[in-house]
């Protein structure tokens, strides 16, 4: 569905600011100010107030530092899951490859002229015109990681954020096309398929035992054969796994 | 320039070490042709001394002429050329002595004919020893060569090393300074103007330091206060600070930058990790013959391990151990997300 009707009398591009300095979203505030086809709806200091006010706001686009406390901005899109166009204003060049895996718009330095930030703009508008949709938060999973496995999931949970670390997970089930996290006694549920789960997380301590369950090998108590040519494991906790023959092939490679 | 040449005394001993051989020549020519000993030795001992010269020929050559793997048959014809020359050269300068003294051995001309085929052999022998004993000479020569070439390497590279890591101004931290002067020209342009001067008064600081060998510790921790005073701007309420320095400790000598990658740390991987931030504690103070040097913070016990986060704690043990050996101590801890790194090092005057 194409926002824009015709030239005149366009609704505004309705952007959320992200950044934890202060004055980095007054430059932004100031600059966009003087654009009357954009208007913020909401200014944020860190990831999880990014992530509640896209939930609640449902804004077109994004503006986004990548260095935040607890949060950058990869996982913020990471947990926004939709596929939102997203402008990222940072300091270093170091993330470029990856901004230009997950389909950014574009990629603002610090410090910018607002003649910068009017193209990064009119390329953001376009993009919302086109109706070009980017699977932004499957492109951050599958993009070059900053740094080996997963140490941490992140996982959306309405306008709340849970932050687990992955050695607090006990196994992970598939459900339809949604991952299921057991980890401290409870369930969270990610819209990430198991597959792509696999590929971030640790393989010497995660092994894909079934084609819906990834099972944390320290968890294993012991694998039983339960009837001809299928068996279970049996976690420490006493909860019962289906294994197949080739996630028992992997098993045992790793045991 | 020929080694021998380049110095009287070793000529002198060279030419020495040819008289022997000339006088060995004489007797060979007594043995083939008769004759007095003195004629002969009147032939052969200047014929000896001129073809010594010849024989300091082959060092221009060998060193035009490396041994290379494929060159074997090349070089010996060339050699062996090279060598019948040389001989047949000695042969022509002894003839030409021989007649030249015929006025006192009207013989000697004769008798030295009869021994030229003898002489000649010799020549070639004495020639292609030469020619060897030039090759190892050269070999020698670049052996050491490389290897003053390789420890120059090692010291340039160490030197250029620690200047890197000096003098290494964070880049997110420039452009995030400049980035926020940006943003103050219009909202607060004296703010702006003074953020300038600051970040200006800063590098300029941050350089001068580096590329000296000592600096007061008044010095450094003025540098770290104008540090955390433009990251304040940046930060606004989230960062907090607190530098204290004592007297007794402010006029002592300590390498450069040693508390800046440390202040540096605690806000990048310490406050800036922190969604409200939190307070930096910075003191410097005296004990006994120690000067103490501690940065405290709070941290987020979940942080990201961010790539490059323990480069800059490596490098201060690294100095400070290269400084001071076992005077030298760096003590970091994490306890209830409370960060401190304390460095205790050798309290040294001021030297003016």
């Amino acid at each position: 569905m194409s926002r824009f009707e015709s030239i005149a009398g366009r609704p505004p591009l309705r952007v959320v600011v992200v950044d934890d300095e202060p004055l980095a979203r007054a430059v932004l505030g100031e600059l966009l100010s003087g654009h009357e086809e954009v208007e913020i709806v909401a200014e944020c200091g860190n990831g999880f107030e990014a992530v509640k006010a896209v939930a609640e706001l449902a804004p077109d686009l994004l503006l986004l530092d990548i260095q935040m406390p607890k949060l950058d901005g990869f996982e913020v899109l990471d947990l926004v899951g939709r596929d939102l166009p997203v402008i990222f204003v940072t300091a270093y060049d170091e993330y470029a490859i990856k901004a230009f895996e997950v389909h950014a718009v574009d990629y603002l330095l610090k410090p910018f002229s607002a003649e910068r930030l009017a193209e990064a703009l009119d390329r953001a508008r376009e993009r919302v015109v086109r109706g070009d949709r980017a699977p932004v938060a499957e492109l951050v999973r599958t993009a070059r990681p900053s740094s080996g496995p997963l140490e941490r999931v992140l996982i959306r949970d309405g306008a709340q954020v849970h932050v687990i670390a992955t050695p607090d997970i006990d196994y992970v089930e598939a459900q339809d096309d949604y991952a299921c996290f057991r980890a401290r006694g409870r369930s969270y549920l990610k819209d990430q398929t198991l597959a792509s789960i696999e590929g971030q997380l640790e393989p010497g301590r995660f092994v894909r035992i079934h084609r819906s369950y990834i099972l944390n090998v320290e968890r294993l108590a012991r694998v039983e054969l339960y009837a001809k040519d299928s068996r279970i494991a049996i976690l420490k906790d006493g909860t019962k796994l289906p294994v197949s023959r080739a996630g028992y092939q992997r098993l045992k490679e790793l045991l | 320039m020929h080694p021998i040449l380049a110095r009287k005394g070793r000529l002198a001993l060279y030419l020495a070490a040819w008289v022997p051989l000339g006088l060995g020549l004489a007797a060979l020519l007594v043995l083939t042709g008769g004759g007095s000993w003195g004629e002969a030795t009147a032939v052969a001992l200047p014929a000896a001394l001129v073809y010594a010269f010849v024989c300091l020929a082959p060092w221009y050559l060998c060193r035009a002429l490396p041994i290379t793997p494929g060159g074997g048959p090349r070089l010996v014809v060339t050699w062996l050329a090279t060598a019948v020359v040389s001989s047949a050269l000695w042969l022509l300068i002894a003839r030409l002595l021989a007649s030249g003294l015929e006025g006192i051995w009207p013989e000697a001309g004769t008798r030295l004919g009869r021994g030229g085929v003898v002489m000649s052999a010799l020549g070639l022998l004495v020639f292609a020893l030469s020619v060897a004993l030039h090759y190892l000479m050269l070999a020698v020569e670049r052996s050491r060569q490389a290897e003053r070439r390789q420890l120059a390497l090692q010291v340039l590279a160490r030197e250029a090393e620690l200047k890197a890591l000096r003098t290494q101004i964070d880049p997110h931290f420039l452009f995030n300074s400049l980035h926020s002067i940006s943003a103050l020209t219009t909202a607060d342009p004296a703010g702006a103007r003074r953020m300038c001067l600051l970040l200006g008064e800063f590098l300029r600081l941050s350089l001068k330091l580096g590329a000296r060998d000592r600096i007061t510790l008044a010095e450094e921790m003025a540098l770290a206060e104008r540090f955390l005073g433009i990251e304040q701007v940046r930060f606004g309420e989230r960062l907090m600070t607190s530098v204290t320095l004592e007297p007794d400790a402010a006029s002592c000598e300590v390498p450069p930058l040693l508390l800046q990658p440390l202040v540096e740390n605690a806000v990048r991987h310490g406050v800036a990790e922190l969604v409200d931030g939190g307070r930096i504690d910075v003191t410097a103070r005296r004990r006994g013959d120690a000067v103490i040097i501690a940065v405290e913070n709070p941290c987020d016990p979940e942080r990201r391990v961010r790539a490059g986060a323990g480069v800059g704690l490596a490098n201060v043990r690294k100095r400070l151990a290269t400084a001071f050996d076992v005077a030298g101590r760096v003590d970091a801890a994490e306890r209830d997300g409370r960060f401190r790194v304390e460095l205790s090092l050798p309290a040294m005057e001021e030297s003016r």
